[in-house]
């Protein structure tokens, strides 16, 4: 088993196909433990790791924490709610305390873009990003990849449409990124409004009308409305965002081809989708949040430079 | 003091000695010689220098010295030194105060603040009251307490009728309007300029649109009141066509351009680097071309640097928490220099000397004898290395520290006062 060619994960920008393949390898071995009798491995219990959340988050941070306990790492939280942050503290300073108690690796999720990457330049540790504003949420991408792989093989070729809130999404950005490094042709689609103006000389598609999206793709990765990162109306009204690119069942059965499924979470149903779909059996969003614990296991082991 | 200037080649088009070098002789202020050769007397400060050029000082239209109110950033005091060592002998100082430049007390402890320095200091009073864009500040009272224009800085004035007013009224007085462009409603929470860039890093972005919308309503609104508008920085190619186009049909409109803006381009904040957050922001590759080519052509006026200083606390932040600015008096000659290598020792007269005391209306003065020695003195194949201990200003928010730049400034005199470098 090789390394990979950097010493943070900040983004699915600045890693390679090579390290995208590694992290999806090794995350087999991992998931293969977790569905264990005994689904701990002492890989990495000389490391304490801490998961700093400047944002809400449940899944993402539950998942890193088991990810952790997992691979037997001393592990502590601090999420913004119970924080100095709103104290005035800065980034920095928050970071450094925490530091100076001699922490190996942080996750952190932030709502500036860029945060990670500023974390850094700044201190001694290895840095995952969790997720920073609307830039990049490499692990989440990673885990949608992973768990795609699994459904269809390799993704050379395949089709994958990216549905919804755009503009804001973090989600979107990453994957957008890694599935191109992995061969994939990517489509977006929303209303023009969340759909940034240049995102097309990233090499994706464009579409804004729902049906034909869903009949050209072999996996519709429907996103989540973030009305909290919307600090202007982009559209008239959750009603109307449903009546256009809501998912629905009967739509799902009428298309040409069975599709996969996939939501990153949490899903405001009956918004992008209804529960039927989310509940059918072409949904792997369950497996996506099963994945997730095994993939961030392998970013960590990884990261760690653990043999 | 006596100076003599040796071989130094004069920079001044309406000075009969334009072009060539000579040695200048300046008495207690005053250029009392000009000859190809002067013997020096006995203890005179000698300046020599190879490629060395001279012009009239130079006058940057838009720096802020945040003081009274920041002066934690800069203060005036500190902000003229740092003017004298960037080879500026004149400033316009705009409204980055607290409270803004926006009555004639305010005026007044500018000018008497900035006395008996080397450096003039021309204050720009703000166009509405507490700058809130809202209602006309007593421009008149301002003017005469010393106030040579009028501008919210950076705060671009969002409401039409306004502006319209502005233009109006600054008439009256003889004066004019310098506003910077950007509709609100389109840049709305922008971090830097909108291309595949800002896509690719998940910032929000400020579209050309933004700037042009404004650039297009005001000047729309100029030919509805006639007056005089002023662009102080200006960054997209589509502003350049509308100011062109404005120029050509006659409207009095001016405009001037940021140096860091003609050298840098979006692409710098792919680190997400806060000393490249900027307001205009630094736009495409395509948009820094076409304003090299715009400077070149006349189309835009003036060059400024745009100075704005920012503190560590206010700049090494999370991007989006952080304030736009650069400290950029020291480096703003360097910028342009080394953006436009084959720039002509004339142009640069023009657009840091010339074009400015133009669009002031000052009594244009030149190189010649009897005149008070207000000059700057430069090369054009000396380099500049700026290091952090060689920053005068109060904050450091700059990306050039480290870096070498073309160009040397050799230093400024003014008032009876020399600053070399």
């Amino acid at each position: 088993m090789s390394n990979l060619s950097v010493n943070h994960l900040l983004g699915i920008k600045n890693i390679t196909t090579t390290d995208i393949k590694l992290i999806l390898e090794t995350a087999k071995n991992f998931k293969e433990v977790i569905n264990r009798p005994i689904k701990k491995v002492p890989s990495l219990r000389d490391i304490t790791v801490a998961n700093l959340f400047f944002e809400n988050s449940t899944r993402t941070r539950l998942s890193f924490e088991l990810a952790q306990k997992r691979l037997s790492a001393d592990v502590i939280n601090f999420s913004a709610s119970s924080s100095s942050v709103k104290k005035g503290e800065t980034l920095i300073d928050t970071v450094n305390n925490i530091l100076a108690m001699k922490v190996d690796m942080i996750v952190m999720r932030h709502s500036s873009a860029g945060a990670a990457e500023f974390l850094s330049r700044k201190v001694n540790a290895k840095i995952v990003n969790a997720g920073d504003g609307a830039h990049e949420h490499p692990t989440q991408a990673l885990l949608d990849a992973f768990s795609m792989q699994e459904k269809l093989g390799d993704l050379k070729g395949r089709k994958i449409a990216i549905i919804g809130d755009i503009l804001h999404s973090r989600v979107a950005l990453s994957n957008i990124f890694c599935l191109q490094k992995l061969g994939a042709e990517v489509k977006v689609c929303g209303p023009t409004t969340l759909i940034p103006k240049y995102i097309e000389a990233l090499g994706v598609k464009v579409e804004s009308d729902l049906r034909k999206t869903l009949e050209w793709c072999d996996v519709a990765n429907m996103l989540r409305i973030q009305l909290e990162r919307q600090d202007i109306k982009f559209f008239p009204s959750i009603r109307e965002y449903t009546m256009m690119y809501g998912l629905n069942k009967t739509m799902l059965d009428s298309l040409s081809k069975k599709i996969v499924i996939m939501h990153p979470g949490p899903i405001n149903r009956g918004v992008e989708i209804t529960s039927d779909v989310a509940d059918s059996d072409q949904s792997i969003i369950l497996d996506q949040v099963e994945n997730g614990v095994a993939v961030r296991m392998a970013v960590m082991f990884l990261l760690a430079g653990r043999q | 003091m006596n100076i003599l200037i040796k071989q130094a080649t004069v920079v001044n088009t309406a000075s009969p000695y334009n072009g060539k070098v000579v040695d200048i002789l300046i008495e207690r202020g005053v250029i009392t010689q000009i000859k190809k050769s002067i013997t020096p007397e006995k203890g005179i400060k000698t300046i020599e220098a190879e490629g060395l050029y001279v012009s009239l000082g130079w006058l940057d239209m838009q720096v802020n010295f945040c003081d009274p109110g920041n002066e934690h950033k800069e203060t005036l005091d500190n902000g003229l030194k740092t003017a004298a060592k960037g080879g500026f002998t004149g400033v316009c100082v705009m409204s980055g105060t607290n409270p803004p430049l926006h009555n004639k007390a305010q005026i007044e402890y500018v000018v008497n603040r900035a006395k008996d320095n080397l450096v003039n200091v021309f204050p720009i009073g703000t166009i509405s009251h507490n700058r809130e864009g809202k209602d006309l500040s007593e421009m008149y009272d301002m003017q005469l307490a010393g106030a040579v224009a009028f501008s919210d800085y950076k705060k671009a004035i969002q409401d039409a009728g306004l502006i319209l007013r502005a233009l109006q009224y600054s008439q009256n007085i003889n004066s004019f309007i310098i506003t910077h462009a950007d509709d609100k409603t389109i840049s709305h929470g922008g971090q830097m300029n909108e291309s595949v860039v800002s896509t690719k890093l998940g910032l929000k972005g400020i579209p050309a649109l933004a700037e042009e919308l404004m650039i297009q309503r005001n000047l729309q609104i100029l030919e509805y009141t006639s007056g005089k508008i002023h662009f102080p920085t200006i960054s997209t190619k589509g502003s350049i066509d509308l100011i062109k186009k404005a120029k050509a049909n006659g409207l009095n409109v001016t405009c001037g351009v940021a140096a860091h803006n003609l050298l840098l381009d979006e692409t710098e904040l792919e680190s997400f680097d806060t000393n490249y957050k900027l307001n205009p922001p630094l736009r495409s590759k395509d948009d820094v071309n076409a304003l090299k080519r715009a400077l070149e052509n006349g189309i835009i006026d003036v060059v400024v640097s745009d100075h704005n200083p920012q503190d560590i606390e206010s700049k090494d932040l999370e991007f989006d928490l952080a304030d736009s600015g650069i400290v950029a008096l020291q480096t703003a000659f360097n910028c342009l220099v080394t953006a436009m290598p084959k720039i002509t020792p004339e142009k640069i007269g023009e657009c840091l000397a010339e074009n400015p005391r133009a669009i002031l209306g000052f009594e244009n003065n030149m190189i010649k004898e009897g005149q008070d020695a207000n000059l700057t003195l430069f090369t054009l194949t000396g380099k500049t290395t700026l290091s952090e201990k060689d920053i005068v200003s109060k904050s450091k928010n700059t990306p050039f520290i480290g870096k070498t730049l073309q160009g040397k400034v050799i230093g400024a005199i003014n008032n009876d006062k020399i600053v070399l470098n």
